[in-house]
């Protein structure tokens, strides 16, 4: 899939969201490769409590509507990036 | 060779606080408080919804619980209201049953959402006026499961002392025990879920019941999951309980439940299609759906339970004696008839009651 190659800017949202699942959320385990489907990684529950997190961390709010665009980490970190506002988004790697 | 003599179930006595509020009123007031905690308040509201619980008897008036900050204070809420929802349901339901606080032999408490010694039970026992002599079993610890754990564990009791009288009874005031600076997912779907309330279960040894019309119990059935420990509890933490809930129960429930009804009514000669009643605890409906489709059952079985969980909400151990009540209540089952009473909760554990009418 082309497509799931990350900019530098979704891979540090993608870092940022990986981080809150290990140290916000305690979920454990390798974190999931960019194209991997969450929802074959997390239960209903931690998915959940991954969104919750994930809103309240980049200011954005993701509708159900959205999961069905949202299904890997790629893609996540790439919604969240168009959303959120630029002070809430981590600098990428190799930016000034 | 004389015919199994088996205890009867008399009456369900049952008690709620007299706090009412409406879904809608509790998403309210607790978005006003998460806001701050969270940014998409939106999210907060669709969980509880979810939960398809119209409201919730609360223990104490909603604007007392911002004062409940500690754990000590929610547990003195709970044993001052404990003792009025468990007095109330106690006399309903030995009222109903023609009886009086001196005829109880045997008192089961069951709780998971306060604690004390003396035992709640205890407390009662004095206030009642029941005999010095009355045996008192209070459990903690069995959560959900412990409405049919309890009323297996007095029936199975009271094959031995076919002449007495056993109550069980479950208080359980779950709002007390809400964490509410606990943000997590898992915290706001137990806030969404559960309510508060009593019921007490009046039942006779064979020889005291003579003719009774309740159901008798005809056989009783634990199963313990091994390494499930972790799918549902609590963390004691020092404001309190802490729910653990794993989005697991389901998949547990669904995966195993089918297997361990169609094993345990196997030993008694039976299969599912005999079973007329089903009395199920009112998990939520996840577990409610698992529970129904483990055992492949047309949804309208279980239409009580779901009609008990939009009602009041999960009472944890009450839920599934509530539901027996409104099966006593409604007389529609025929002398004869099968019923099968389960609940499942912390362990993991399934409790199962074989129920002839």
């Amino acid at each position: 899939m082309a497509d799931s190659a990350m900019t530098p800017a979704e891979a540090a949202v993608a870092r940022e969201i990986v981080r809150l699942a290990r140290e916000e959320l305690r979920l454990e385990g390798e974190p999931p490769a960019p194209d991997e489907p969450l929802a074959g990684r997390f239960d209903s529950l931690a998915l959940l409590g991954l969104v919750v997190a994930v809103e309240d961390r980049f200011l954005v709010i993701l509708k159900d509507d959205d999961a069905a665009g949202a299904s890997t980490l790629a893609d996540l970190a790439r919604l969240v990036l168009a959303r959120a506002p630029p002070e809430r988004v981590p600098a990428a790697e190799g930016a000034p | 060779m004389a015919p199994p003599a088996h205890p009867a179930i008399l009456s369900v006595g049952r008690a709620l606080p007299p706090n009412y509020v409406d879904q809608e009123t509790l998403i309210q007031a607790l978005t006003t408080y998460w806001s701050a905690k969270h940014h998409n308040a939106e999210r907060l509201a669709d969980i509880h919804r979810a939960a398809k619980v119209g409201g919730r008897h609360l223990a104490l008036p909603l604007a007392e619980y911002p004062a409940l900050d500690t754990f000590g204070k929610s547990n003195d809420a709970f044993l001052r209201v404990g003792a009025e929802v468990g007095e109330e349901a106690i006399r309903r339901g030995l009222a109903a049953a023609g009886l009086s606080p001196r005829d109880v032999d045997h008192l089961w408490f069951v709780t998971v959402t306060g604690i004390s010694t003396p035992s709640l039970d205890a407390r009662l026992a004095n206030r009642l006026g029941m005999k010095p002599s009355v045996k008192r079993t209070p459990i903690f610890g069995l959560g959900c499961l412990a409405g049919a754990a309890g009323l297996a564990r007095a029936s199975d009791a009271l094959r031995a002392f076919p002449d007495e009288v056993a109550v069980l009874l479950s208080v359980e005031l779950c709002t007390l025990t809400l964490q509410r600076d606990d943000a997590s997912v898992t915290n706001l779907v137990a806030t969404g879920l559960f309510g508060d309330g009593a019921a007490a279960v009046v039942l006779a040894g064979s020889a005291r019941a003579n003719g009774a019309a309740g159901p008798r119990v005809l056989a009783t059935r634990s199963v313990l999951y091994p390494d499930t420990e972790w799918v549902m509890g609590w963390d004691v933490v020092d404001t309190g309980f802490k729910v653990v809930l794993s989005a697991k129960v389901p998949e547990v429930i669904e995966a195993r439940v089918g297997a361990d009804v169609d094993g345990f009514l196997a030993d008694h000669g039976l299969a599912r299609k005999d079973i007329r009643h089903w009395v199920a605890h009112t998990g939520g409906p996840k577990v409610i759906e698992a529970f129904r489709r483990a055992l492949d059952l047309p949804p309208e079985a279980l239409a009580r339970s779901w009609r008990s969980l939009g009602e009041v909400g999960n009472l944890s151990s009450a839920s599934v004696l509530f539901v027996l009540g409104d099966f006593l209540d409604a007389k529609d089952a025929r002398p004869g008839e099968l019923g099968l009473l389960a609940a499942m909760g912390p362990g993991f554990s399934a409790e199962l009651v074989l129920l002839r009418w």
